[in-house]
């Protein structure tokens, strides 16, 4: 398949115009080409009567011979398109007095007024008159061939300075066209001219015409977000790299310190140091992987709901033993029958980040509580402690990348970034807020996965 | 040698800590900006190793208030950044040296010797008063080219009065470069070593000046 064929504006515009006044112009002439038919029809049969009455009035005054022969001492200068037969009634009979010369003769018993007759092959306007004792009858005519030539002049008159306006016209437009689209031809250029490595919005200071005004807005708001799009993964990748540098710098100062140690236990607390070191650069590592791999590309379609129940319960069921080293109390309240459009891998790395960072923050001894809670439609998870807790003020700041609150923990920071991802492409909230509560009266945190698009079950 | 470390990875801090006192120095260990202004407001170090990424008071912060009250300490700046402008920015601000993460422990003990000769105006790596002399990087201690066994706290002892040579430096200034916190400091330990110090170097080294502390100085005292 080939895609359309490119057109120009310019082409089409100036086509476009040029026959739109083509046919407006056409469509004049045609009217005038009417109106002077009409106007010459008047002016002319007010001319065959003019002349039909002074015709008769001579003949009828008896200058009859006078006027044929000065009819016929005239007639090769001034050809009269009119022509014209004077009649005698006498004693019952009619004779025909004088006529034009050259035309032959019209027919006989032609009425009174006007009338069209076939004459030498062409239409003839006639017009009859008779005087008032009905002695003498004059018929004048004229050929409709002469008043068409009348009215064919007046409308070509209008229509050859068109003929001449229409290619200037044209090439008026096809200038102005080009010129008013200048302004398109220069974002073109200033767009061609852009650095995809240092995308750079187009000058908004330059004036352009409100047409295209949008265009260069819209562009610049695209070239925004993609280069917000570009300098976060930019930063995500600069951070990742400083994140690693300082378990890498821990590795390396713990293993010369293991090195060089002289007493035995100072040793030995280095190499526990560098093997611990490693499981955290694993966990960084892995978390790494996994923000990688929550990614809007590889999810496709809407998943189909599913129970999260027995995600978060096995979950929790997997951690258990992680909480129960460290003193914790996990509970867990999942009941099943709640429905959320989620990938299911997604959900479980959602659920585990959530357990584990309460795990991992809420210190030894806490009690962490996760619970699924149904409203109406909607479906959410709650992972609460009661541990230190996080300032409302630095809430909305955790989610944020390497990010790690201010309690100390071995934390890498990506967990609630991962979370707050999954949430944003599942189309559900992650909300932070106040925990359970301590007993000097504050409270831990509660991290909560709001699903909106939870739908029933089926 | 006392140094302030300002690191907020446990780690990495536990391993430097470790690191540096196996170098010879005597490191504080503080893992937040907050802390390190209110040591750095109370005492004296040799040189303060600091962390840019520090939790409540980041350490470009700390480095500003420090030189904001005209405070000369040495500081050598730890950074997982390497970006032009972060390490420009950084020494703009007062830092004296700079070290990208991940470094090597010989490298930050090497650097921070420089820096605190350099704090003293000493261009030549080795200190020495009179037939007596003291190089830090080896940490060794000759007498009249013969090589003289110390231990570690009478080297460092020595040290910071021949840092200093020709100034009384009081009880209290030389039990801040010589202990950490974490060190259990007996009241007398300080004439025990100078005592010892006088055995092997002779009595002329080192001075006691009445009711103030020591000095190290080849000239008479002033009457």
């Amino acid at each position: 398949m080939n895609p359309p064929a490119p057109y120009s504006l310019r082409r089409r515009l100036v086509w476009l115009l040029t026959s739109a006044v083509a046919a407006i112009w056409l469509l004049a002439a045609l009217a005038v080409y009417q109106r002077a038919h009409h106007e010459a029809d008047e002016m002319l049969d007010a001319q065959l009567t003019q002349v039909a009455d002074t015709l008769l009035a001579i003949v009828a005054g008896g200058e009859v011979e006078h006027f044929v022969k000065e009819l016929h001492e005239h007639a090769h200068r001034y050809p009269v398109p009119i022509a014209f037969e004077v009649w005698l009634s006498k004693d019952g009979e009619a004779r025909r007095l004088v006529a034009s010369p050259g035309h032959g003769g019209f027919a006989t018993g032609i009425t009174a007024g006007f009338s069209e007759h076939r004459h030498l092959g062409a239409h003839w306007r006639l017009y009859a008159v008779q005087d008032d004792d009905a002695e003498y009858r004059v018929v004048v005519g004229e050929a409709h061939a002469a008043r068409e030539g009348l009215a064919r002049e007046m409308g070509l008159s209008l229509l050859l300075p068109a003929t001449l306006a229409l290619p200037l016209m044209a090439l008026a437009v096809w200038w102005g066209v080009g010129r008013s689209l200048r302004p398109v031809d220069d974002v073109a250029r200033q767009v061609g001219a852009l650095d995809a490595q240092a995308l750079a919005p187009l000058d908004e200071s330059a004036p352009l015409p409100s047409e295209i005004a949008p265009l260069r807005a819209a562009l610049n708001a695209l070239i925004r977000r993609v280069t917000e799009a570009f300098e976060n993964e930019r930063r995500f990748t600069a951070d990742a790299a400083h994140e690693l540098r300082t378990p890498l710098a821990a590795l390396k100062i713990q293993a010369q310190v293991a090195l060089r140690a002289q007493a035995a236990d100072g040793r030995q607390h280095a190499l526990a140091q560098v093997i611990a070191g490693v499981d955290r650069m694993t966990h960084l590592v892995e978390q790494l992987l996994t923000l990688a791999r929550v990614d809007p590309a590889s999810q496709g379609s809407v998943p189909p709901p599913l129970d999260p129940a027995a995600i978060v319960t096995a979950v929790c069921a997997e951690l258990l033993p992680q909480a129960q080293r460290q003193g914790q109390t996990l509970v867990v309240d999942a009941a099943p029958g709640c429905a959320v459009a989620v990938t299911a891998a997604w959900l479980q790395v959602a659920v585990r980040n959530l357990v584990d960072n309460a795990l991992r923050y809420a210190g030894a001894g806490a009690r962490i509580e996760v619970r699924l809670i149904r409203s109406g439609p909607a479906c959410a998870i709650s992972v609460a402690d009661n541990g230190p807790g996080v300032a409302a003020s630095s809430r909305s700041q955790l989610s944020a990348r390497f990010v790690r609150g201010e309690i100390e923990g071995d934390g890498c920071g990506l967990g609630l970034s991962i979370v707050a991802r999954i949430a944003a492409l599942s189309r559900a909230q992650l909300e932070l807020g106040d925990g359970l509560p301590r007993a000097d009266g504050g409270h831990g945190l509660a991290a909560t996965l709001r699903f909106d698009n939870a739908s029933g079950p089926a | 040698m006392r140094i302030l470390l300002v690191e907020d990875d446990r780690m990495l801090g536990d391993g430097l800590q470790a690191g540096l006192t196996q170098a010879g120095y005597a490191v504080d260990w503080l893992r937040d900006g907050e802390a390190a202004v209110a040591a750095l407001g109370a005492e004296s170090f040799a040189a303060v190793v600091l962390d840019l990424g520090l939790p409540k008071r980041d350490g470009l912060s700390v480095l500003q208030w420090l030189r904001g009250r005209h405070d000369a300490t040495p500081v050598l700046i730890l950074t997982a950044r390497d970006q032009l402008e972060d390490k420009v920015r950084g020494l703009d601000l007062g830092a004296d040296d700079y070290v990208l993460k991940p470094f090597d422990l010989d490298e930050i003990s090497a650097r921070l010797r420089a820096l605190v000769r350099r704090a003293h105006g000493r261009p030549e790596p080795v200190l020495s008063l009179g037939d007596v002399e003291l190089n830090p990087a080896a940490r060794t201690v000759t007498r009249a080219g013969e090589a003289v066994e110390l231990t570690a706290r009478e080297f460092d002892l020595l040290h910071v009065l021949l840092e200093n040579a020709d100034r009384v430096l009081t009880r209290r200034t030389l039990e801040e470069q010589l202990y950490t916190w974490n060190d259990a400091v007996d009241s007398n330990a300080l004439e025990v070593h100078v005592h010892h110090l006088r055995r092997k170097l002779g009595n002329d080294l080192i001075r006691t000046v009445r009711g103030v502390g020591y000095t190290a100085s080849l000239r008479p005292p002033a009457a």
